[in-house]
């Protein structure tokens, strides 16, 4: 068990002229979504996001057609398994009712296990960053709860003033909260929490172990000829050599003529701002087609599957989760994020910063219409405008999105959380005023 | 470092005019296109450029995006302008983003719903000065058969204050490309294309502006784009101007600083948490427990050292949020706080209108003083390059954003739009404390918006092109 942050993502071919259909369907699931909200969290208790959208076809390389999709993106806490059956259990009409358009779905009307096994074929693999890593939805709502319980209790308490030692203030919350039925919960430590970072940390440790042992045989080999070495030997140098040539190829790959996104019209970005209504938390989906040349293709996928094991010391401010993936052979780079506020704020979060630019660039400069690169990070003329017109450029509605918590944004999750895990933790003064100020 | 071309930029652009105290703006309508064109024409001598330092009196003028279809622009050029002047400030997504909202709504301004057309800021060394100039306008406008919609008075108050009575107009960003020896630090000055179109900014790059096809300028009236050379560039040395009248609750300001507080002493101390400054200008952050008359023009300061948990001046205070400086709660870093903080500024140029309630604007006699019936308030005037990136990012961003800083509840309190709906609660303010913080709610509005507009505030032959523009 583990409460780390995941994304799942299914998606299916889509005859194209079936969109207006489908989008219909979403639309409507979207409109009931504003009765059912309650319903929705009840039923899905794992399940923090859900977009649901179609993406029509889209050209790469001038000439390929890349086939219109229906796309799923969800986040969850806990097994894919159990995500899965609650998705089939409780959304099996609309799951049936919509990717029964496409000729990949089951024929006749698939039981709720078959549903599960068409999900689950139907998946692919994505790479996930989540802003507040290892908090469970229902944690959301407890946390929330225990840090106002907790102010409520200290704006009545009269005899713990700012002449109070901090190690008195610090028991007094620690002894209304072991005291109060609704929050004795929160007494014990938090649950996984060494088994989540096992659980993200081990593929980046198995690599740099994997790495290091190279790097030890090929020393080794100085010495000795046994079999292991030999083998392990030959691990660092061909990864060196593979990223060496694929950056070679990626520079030649650079001189292509930068070809800029067509500006999307006023109208278009209307419709798509139009969606952001939400006071707190809203979403944005991305789909490009790559840049001309298989090595972007290559390259990119390499590079997620890197962003991929160091995700857990990412950090893009504002952020609940974000997933990029690669579709049909690589050829299309989908983006969607879950961010607090609205896009046009989010999107210079990335684009203010020089650092987070540069990181940008490591993944979207592969995309169709995004800028123009030098040895992948280094910036050409007018990076920010052209980073701004490329999402707003590729940014699609998205018909369908359900968000789990909708009125609490990452910073203040954050913060609940701290102040969760300073409780019956032992701290010195100064430490203690410093937790002080999460509740 | 490029050269200003400062006789083609209008002199607001790098003046506050602090020595011409009295101005009015003028908002108007125009009848006939051709009769409109020969009143800009003839007012375009008389238009201030930055070159000069008026003793007497100073002109400036501004136009809306229906303003300039007004005049008929060929179509490609109006729609090179940025769509949020096109849409303008009381268009459904626009107010959305600015939060404009409820009482702020625009069908509740008293202006900036209908077909406005131009503004023109009249700058005078006194009254009489000021009264002269606007009869010769006046004159002239009246001839052209031009309708003034309103003249918005406006009125310097003593000691550099606003109207709650706080020291206002401190903070301003410096034009690298206005100083005759620029600091070594690149940090504590902005490059020109921030708040002058035409110019490198903060990205190494041209901030977006206007551009003509070259065949719709026969007269060769504008400068070739620097980025396409199958461009004129309209937007160089301009920017946009962007107006909010906010009329300011000055009894209700006090009336609740009174009833959350002690004694008048507490309650002016609860206001200073509210802006970030104490009455007097001095920054709470250097000053946390008094004012300290020493400090009140007093900038440099920063946050992150200094004060990052906001214990002396709270994350949410008026100017934390207007300008974080080198402390956004949301990142990592000091340096990535600046950055991202520089590329959010704004070049301030508004004035007060009204009468104060009390002359000298001390808080402690201004909250002893009953309602006086009369409307006062800020006319805001920003002038910046990017509408979206510098002003209505911070209004929506900053100012409105409840979780701004990690927050819960809190819109800037003293500007932002209070209320709480099912989804939305905005009208608390948040002091950090020790043991605990503190929490106010129920915040009022203690402004309220009541008119405002988009302009473009074109350089000077950008100006001649509209007039020449057959
Ligand atoms: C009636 C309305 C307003 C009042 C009474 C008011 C009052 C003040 C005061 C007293 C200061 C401190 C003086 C200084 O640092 O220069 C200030 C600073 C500032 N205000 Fe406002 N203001 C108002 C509206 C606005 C609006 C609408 C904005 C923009 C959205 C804004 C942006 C700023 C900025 C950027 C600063 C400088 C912050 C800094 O650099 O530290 N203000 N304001």
């Amino acid at each position: 068990m583990s409460t780390v942050h995941k994304g799942l993502t299914v998606t299916v071919t889509l005859d194209e002229q079936k969109i207006p259909y489908v989008n219909g369907l979403l639309s409507e699931y979207r409109k009931d979504l504003r009765l059912y909200q309650e319903k929705y969290r009840k039923s899905l208790p794992g399940t923090f996001f859900i977009s649901w959208l179609t993406l029509p076809s889209q050209v790469y390389q001038d000439r390929e057609t890349l086939p219109a999709r229906i796309l799923l993106l969800t986040s969850y806490v806990g097994s894919k398994s159990r995500h899965l059956k609650e998705l089939a259990a409780f959304l099996a009409p609309q799951l049936r009712q919509v990717f029964s358009q496409s000729v990949e779905f089951p024929s006749g009307e698939p039981s709720e296990e078959k549903l599960v096994q068409f999900l689950n074929q139907k998946s692919i693999p994505n790479t996930f960053y989540s802003g507040f890593k290892f908090i469970s939805t229902a944690e959301v709502e407890q946390e929330a709860q225990l840090k106002s319980e907790v102010l409520s209790y200290m704006q009545k308490q009269e005899s713990l003033g700012p002449a109070s030692e901090p190690a008195t203030v610090k028991k007094a919350i620690e002894s209304f909260v072991s005291s109060h039925p609704k929050l004795h919960w929160a007494s014990g430590g938090i649950p996984f929490s060494s088994q989540n970072k096992v659980q993200m940390l081990w593929p980046l440790a198995a690599f740099g172990l994997l790495m290091l042992a190279s790097i030890v045989s090929l020393i080794a080999l100085l010495f000795t000829d046994a079999l292991l070495f030999r083998w392990l030997a030959w691990i660092f140098p061909v990864f060196l050599l593979i990223t060496g040539a694929l950056f070679l190829l990626l520079r030649l790959n650079e001189n292509n003529p930068h070809e800029p996104s067509p500006e999307l019209s006023d109208e278009k970005v209307r419709e798509i701002v139009a969606l952001e209504t939400n006071p707190v938390i809203n979403e944005m989906t991305v789909i490009a087609p790559l840049k001309k040349g298989w090595v972007r293709r290559v390259f990119l996928a390499l590079t997620l599957k890197l962003v991929g094991l160091v995700a857990y010391f990412a950090y893009i401010p504002t952020v609940h989760t974000a997933r990029w993936l690669q579709m049909d052979k690589g050829k299309r780079l989908v983006f969607i994020a879950n961010f607090d506020n609205l896009s046009e704020a989010y999107a210079h979060d990335f684009v203010d910063s020089e650092r987070r630019s540069m990181n940008m660039a490591v993944i979207f400069s592969h995309a169709f219409g995004f800028p123009a690169t030098r040895w992948l990070v280094h910036k050409q003329y007018n990076h920010r405008s052209e980073y701004m017109k490329g999402v707003r450029a590729h940014q699609k509605i998205t018909q369908f999105w359900y968000s789990y918590n909708r009125d609490l944004s990452v910073e203040n999750l954050k913060r609940n959380r701290a102040f969760r895990e300073g409780l019956f933790k032992k701290m010195d003064d100064p430490a203690i005023k410093d937790w002080l100020l999460t509740i | 470092m490029s050269k200003l071309e400062k006789e083609d930029i209008q002199g607001l652009l790098v003046r506050g005019y602090g020595n011409l105290p009295s101005a009015k703006y003028l908002l108007y309508t125009g009848s006939q296109r051709k009769e409109t064109l020969d009143f800009i024409l003839q007012l375009i001598p008389k238009i201030t450029p930055a070159s000069e330092k008026p003793a007497n009196e100073a002109l400036h003028l501004a136009f809306t995006y229906e303003g300039l279809a007004f005049l008929e622009l060929p179509s490609p050029v109006l729609d090179s302008f940025c769509r949020e002047f096109k849409e303008g400030m009381a268009e459904l997504q626009r107010q959305f983003v600015l939060g404009d909202t409820g009482e702020n709504a625009p069908q509740h301004w008293d202006w900036g719903n209908e077909p406005l057309h131009f503004l023109l800021l009249v700058y005078g060394k006194d009254e009489n000065q000021l009264n002269e100039t606007l009869a010769g306008i006046r004159q002239l406008s009246d001839a052209k058969g031009i309708t003034e919609l309103y003249a918005l008075p406006t009125g310097l108050l003593q000691g550099q204050k606003e109207h709650f009575g706080f020291r206002d107009d401190i903070s301003r960003p410096i034009i690298r490309e206005l100083l005759s020896h620029p600091p070594q630090d690149p940090d504590s000055t902005f490059p020109a294309g921030e708040f002058i179109m035409g110019y490198d900014n903060l990205y190494d790059e041209l901030a977006p502006s206007p551009t003509v096809p070259p065949q719709l300028d026969p007269n060769n009236k504008l400068p070739e784009h620097r980025d396409d050379s199958n461009l004129k560039d309209l937007g160089k040395n301009g920017c946009y101007l962007v107006f909010r009248q906010m009329k300011q609750h000055v009894p209700t300001f006090w009336e609740y600083m009174k009833a959350n507080s002690s004694d008048p002493s507490a309650a002016i101390g609860l206001a200073s948490k509210m802006v970030g400054r104490w009455p007097d200008g001095s920054p709470l952050t250097l000053c946390p427990f008094q004012p300290d008359p020493s400090q009140s023009d007093t900038n440099d300061f920063e946050y992150w050292e200094q004060d990052k948990a906001g214990l002396k001046c709270p994350i949410g205070a008026h100017i934390r949020r207007t300008n974080p400086r080198d402390h956004l709660v949301t990142e990592k870093s000091r340096k990535d706080s600046l950055e991202m903080a520089a590329k959010h500024r704004m070049l301030r140029k508004g004035r007060p209108y009204g009468p104060p309630l009390t002359p000298e604007l001390d808080p402690e006699i201004i909250m002893q003083k009953a309602d006086d019936g009369k409307e006062r308030g800020l006319h805001f005037i920003c002038l910046v390059t990017d509408i979206r990136r510098q002003f209505e990012f911070v209004q929506n961003n900053w100012v409105n954003f409840h979780k701004f800083g990690g927050l819960e509840n809190d819109a800037d309190p003293i500007i932002g739009n209070h209320y709480q709906n099912e989804r939305r609660k905005t009208d608390s303010f948040s002091i950090p404390e020790y043991p605990v913080r503190k929490i106010h709610s129920s915040l009022p509005n203690f402004t309220h918006i009541k008119g405002g507009a988009y302009f473009f505030f074109p350089g000077i032959r950008a100006l001649q092109y509209l007039t020449d523009n057959d």
